[in-house]
């Protein structure tokens, strides 16, 4: 339980993947870290989100809303980050999150992470990487799905 | 009522309202240890109110008002100053009687009053008259003084005293032509001069007069020719000087005025400070000063200049008139008509006339200043309109039973839109009316002419039939509650600002013994010598008769039950659950077992927690064997809270005790090494963090400013060199740093097991080594409540985990529930009643301070309630809030403000104003 280990679990992070250490551990320093049990929430989708998840430990489970009601939609586990969406620009949450075992999650605030990226722009920057990747994949897959349905 | 004397034509209501209080009685309650007498007696301005030191304007004239209010004692300092005068006479002469008669005299032995002297003992008689004479002259000198000051002081109270008592005769409109800012120099530091002066006004004057009158006198007697040139110059000095002194004068009153406006613009800058923040005007204001500032130099120059030309002046003629006596004399005694030892002497005696002419001539420009200083201040305070003195300190009463009517009233407040023409309204009494209208539709003005703040300029406003305006404060301030739209709140606690409205005079007296006895008397006599209020501040001011209750604890139920009808209880309770209480202090928590109440519900909390697993996983409690993770450092070490509220624990390091404990347990080093790592940690982590991003502020253990210090601690402590060691104070940061360390949130790794077991084991030594011997400290201990926590935290003893979400909100619901339960939610909300609510309730958002206002005002349990701009939203909440207040005001009158129409339909009767006239009078039959 110290800022050592979870910076091990940071650098796995592929959010995180080149940030230099000492950042890390900054980020770990600034973030709460808290721990939850089975079956408790993380956060529900609709409502406002001010935070982002870094799992240490655990897993949860992502469920969205259906007119039959939640349903279970992917698994989030270790050494991941969820919730980044909500931390970079404002939208509601788009899922909600379910400790399905006992968990320890690194909660980072909207306002601390902003104030980082503003003071270390490196991060800023591999966060853009990364997040353009992201986008280079989905338009990937969005321009496949296309030419599977124009068929 | 001692009032009835100068009260026309109110006597027969002053004995019914003497009947009516003399109920007066105070609650035992919490002052046990005080305890009151009934029947308030004579409870008022010192002896009877002289007539005419308060009805009349005050006098324009600095030596009108000195010799009004203290003729007789200066009389006196006159006749002390006369007799101190042949003492100090004779005491210059005896030196030379010494000398020449008893040192080198012959003729011995000498005889006086038929007792014969040999010149020893002849010596020694003289010596002893000497000596006798020099206790005498200095002992009625000291007594002299400090008459003087005595007097100067009690002036200064009486007249400070007046001024503050017009400024509460001042009509409201007044107001708004005089800042605070320009009347509170004018009370404080401009009249503070007159005091000083007052003790010379009259004596200096006429014994510098006297003996410079005999100088001259003895002068004439030697030759008419050379006494005429001795006072050649008077004229001259007599006519030039008061023409300089004149612009003097005048200087000194645009000074006086200047210096106020510095004071009013310092104090609307303070009350403006964040509008300057807002608009970036601090260098427009400051130059704004910096002008004044000039204008000040400016003025203060000249007056220096021209002050100084007079004394230049002066002494040049006093100068000259010797070269008179040296020619006319010369020539007198050359053409033999005046001998050389006539000369000689006038000229002796023309040198002790310069003394007392100087001391003459800068009385001449003391009284001038202060006079015009006196001028100055007093003209502010003469209005022309302000309320007869009689409306302010009357304690008469009378009952406003009957309908409210006004008849064709008009109001003028000076501004477009603060003006009403020609109201005629009836409001039936025990009825609901609402006026209805927006801001500038004469909305307020209607509700406060109703409440006799404001006069009608024409019209009359009846209540009963009984006209306001001749109507007294106490019947209008105690018959008619008024909320208007910006309600203050009095720095004080939530009690104070509820009870306010009940405070209009002592109810009962204070006994008192012994020595507070007589000082009491000393208090009341200077009160009567300076025609002060004698109404005694430590007595109960909470008139229960008028709130409708029989003791203390009905009051306080009675205000409980407003607060929650205006929905601030709950605000009160938090307040209540955030404040620190010690109920063996209290009688009243003490008799309902408070303490041991508070600790039934820790120990039913604790069960709960202990066996639910959601609650035990969410908190931390105090447990003498274990370390708490969701707690500081210092709190596992010393498992105690420091008795002073302003100590904080991770401070105590510098207590001596503590020093020695961490010394000898040996904890220091180990302390220390913890410090030394997280201000390693620190300063790697934000040592590249700007100051700008508020990062380090908010996580860090130090802030950015420090820093650079701990750099250097660190430097040093890294240091081979041995002589390069830390100081003691650098050791007690680094401890210091340590103590704040929560090993749940701070996740440093800095701790381990062992570190916490040594911290666990140390706990019981520092119970028997510091905690049981000292008073600085409050061991924790579960069966035990702990006044120096606050009651939340003697409530849980314990944490809410710090790595659980919401962990505190939902323990703090669990507690909710369980206080609800057990009964203890009233006594805590009571708790909050002592809570500060700050400098005019700034500690208090402006929807409490509204709600607290209402309650304030319902409290008062007056016959007419007007209420302006309160609770008039169109939505449920708000709805609710008016159907409530009509509830609580039933069978009284109520007058409601507010500017939408439709709230008006929920009201017996709805009046619609537009432009300062009646548009609309509606019986709503609701």
């Amino acid at each position: 339980m110290s800022l050592e280990n979870e910076v091990e679990v940071l650098r796995k992070v592929p959010l995180f993947r080149g940030i230099d250490e000492t950042k890390l551990r900054l980020l770990a320093f600034i973030s709460d870290r808290m721990e939850f049990q089975e079956g408790e929430r993380l956060c529900t989708q609709g409502e406002e989100g001010d935070s982002a998840f870094i799992i240490l430990r655990g897993a949860a489970d992502v469920l969205v809303e259906t007119p039959d009601g939640e349903r279970k939609v992917a698994d989030v586990k270790e050494n991941s980050i969820v919730g980044e969406i909500a931390i970079l620009c404002d939208v509601p949450r788009t899922a909600t999150l379910i400790a399905s075992t006992r968990m320890d999650v690194l909660t980072v605030s909207k306002d601390d992470f902003l104030k980082l990226l503003k003071e270390f722009p490196d991060i800023a920057l591999e966060v853009m990487r990364t997040l353009a990747l992201r986008l280079e994949r989905t338009t990937r897959d969005l321009a496949a799905a296309r030419s599977v349905a124009a068929d | 009522m001692c009032f009835g004397n100068v009260l026309r034509g109110q006597q027969s209501e002053g004995a019914q309202a003497q009947a009516m209080r003399s109920d007066g009685r105070v609650a035992a309650g919490e002052g046990a240890e005080i305890k009151t007498v009934t029947a308030p007696g004579d409870l008022c301005y010192g002896a009877r109110v002289q007539p005419g030191t308060w009805g009349e304007g005050m006098e324009k004239s600095l030596f009108r008002f000195i010799w009004r209010y203290s003729a007789r004692q200066q009389i006196y300092i006159l006749l002390i100053t006369v007799l101190i005068y042949p003492i100090s006479y004779v005491l210059l002469e005896l030196p030379k009687l010494i000398v020449n008669d008893a040192v080198q005299g012959e003729d011995f032995p000498k005889e006086i009053w038929s007792f014969e002297f040999d010149q020893i003992s002849y010596l020694v008689v003289l010596c002893v008259s000497f000596l006798v004479l020099v206790v005498l002259s200095n002992g009625l000198k000291l007594y002299l003084n400090v008459y003087k000051g005595r007097l100067g002081e009690r002036m200064l109270r009486r007249l400070r005293f007046e001024l503050f008592q017009r400024v509460l005769r001042f009509r409201l409109p007044h107001f708004r032509k005089i800042s605070s800012g320009e009347i509170i120099p004018m009370i404080t530091s401009e009249v503070e001069d007159v005091g000083g002066f007052i003790g010379e006004a009259i004596a200096l004057p006429a014994l510098q007069g006297g003996m410079l009158v005999v100088q001259l006198g003895f002068i004439f007697m030697q030759d008419p020719l050379l006494g005429l040139a001795a006072i050649s110059s008077y004229p001259i000095q007599g006519y030039v000087i008061p023409k300089l002194q004149r612009k003097v004068v005048l200087l000194s009153r645009e000074r006086v005025k200047n210096v106020r406006t510095i004071a009013d613009k310092v104090g609307e800058s303070i009350t403006g400070v964040a509008e300057i923040h807002a608009n970036d005007t601090s260098a427009w204001h400051s130059s704004d000063l910096s002008e004044r500032l000039y204008q000040n130099f400016k003025i203060r120059y000249e007056i220096f200049n021209r002050k100084y030309f007079i004394k230049f002046l002066n002494n040049f003629m006093n100068q000259l008139t010797p070269f008179f006596f040296y020619l006319i004399g010369g020539y007198l005694v050359i053409e033999g008509d005046l001998s050389i030892g006539a000369l000689l002497a006038v000229i002796a005696a023309y040198k002790d006339l310069a003394g007392p002419w100087k001391e003459l001539l800068a009385y001449y420009q003391l009284v001038a200043d202060v006079d015009v200083k006196y001028q100055t201040v007093v003209e502010n305070f003469d209005p022309a309109d302000i309320y007869p003195v009689e409306r302010l300190i009357a304690d008469d009463k009378v009952t406003l039973e009957g309908d409210l009517v006004m008849k064709n009233v008009s109001f003028s407040g000076g501004a477009a839109g603060q003006e009403v023409s020609d109201i005629s309204l009836t409001v039936p009494s025990g009825t609901a009316c609402a006026i209805i209208g927006p801001d500038g539709s004469g909305r307020s003005e209607v509700l406060q002419l109703a409440a006799g703040l404001v006069s009608p300029v024409a019209g009359r406003v009846e209540i009963g039939g009984r006209d306001l305006e001749d109507l007294t404060a106490a019947t209008l301030g105690r018959e008619i509650a008024y909320v208007g739209g910006a309600v203050h709140i009095w720095t004080g606690t939530i009690r104070d600002n509820l009870f306010y409205g009940l405070r209009h005079r002592p109810v009962g007296e204070v006994l008192r013994e012994g020595e507070a006895a007589a000082e009491y008397q000393r208090w009341q006599a200077e009160a009567r010598e300076t025609r002060n209020l004698a109404y005694d501040l430590t007595a109960s001011w909470e008139d229960l008769a008028a709130a409708g209750v029989e003791d203390e604890i009905a009051l306080n139920a009675r205000a409980m039950a407003l607060l929650k009808a205006v929905r601030l209880e709950a605000d009160v309770y938090r307040l209540g659950l955030q404040s620190r209480l010690d109920p063996s202090r209290n009688p009243t928590l003490r008799q309902s077992d408070f303490g041991a109440r508070i600790l039934a519900v820790r120990q039913a909390l604790s069960k709960r927690i202990a066996s639910d697993p959601k609650l035990s996983g969410l908190t931390e409690l105090w447990h003498a064997e274990r370390f708490n993770n969701s707690a500081s450092l210092a709190e596992n070490l010393f498992f105690a809270v420091p008795t002073d509220p302003d100590l904080t624990l991770e401070s105590v390091q510098s207590l001596p005790e503590v020093r020695t404990f961490l010394k000898d347990s040996g904890l220091d080093e180990r302390l220390q090494a913890i410090g030394q790592k997280i201000a390693e940690t620190m300063v790697e982590l934000f040592a590249n963090v700007s100051g700008e991003s508020g990062l380090l502020n908010t996580y860090s253990f130090l802030t950015r400013d420090e820093l650079p210090d701990y750099e250097r601690i660190l430097r040093l402590a890294r240091s081979t060199n041995p002589r390069a060691g830390l100081t003691d104070a650098d050791r007690l940061r680094l401890i210091g740093l340590a103590f704040k360390l929560v090993p749940a949130r701070h996740r440093l790794g800095v701790m381990d097991d062992e570190m916490r077991q040594e911290i666990v084991e140390a706990r019981a030594r520092f119970l028997k080594d510091v905690v049981a011997r000292s008073s600085q400290f409050e061991a924790f201990d579960p069966k035990v409540y702990l006044p120096s926590l606050t009651i939340e935290d003697n409530l849980l003893f314990g944490r809410a985990r710090v790595d659980r979400r919401d962990a505190r909100q939902r323990i703090d619901a669990v507690i909710g529930s369980m206080v609800e339960e057990s009964g203890l939610r009233e006594p805590i909300a009571f708790a909050g009643f002592d809570y500060h609510v700050g400098v005019s309730g700034s500690r208090l958002s402006a929807g409490q301070r509204r709600r607290l206002a209402v309650v304030r005002a319902l409290l008062k349990n007056a016959r007419i309630t007007i209420l302006d701009d309160i609770a008039t939203g169109l939505g449920d909440e708000e709805k609710a809030a008016r159907a409530k207040l009509r509830e609580l005001a039933g069978g009284r009158t109520l007058l409601f403000g507010a500017s939408h129409s439709a709230v008006g339909d929920e009201f017996d009767q709805k009046i619609i104003l537009d432009q300062g006239r009646i548009l609309e009078d509606a019986e709503m039959g609701a």
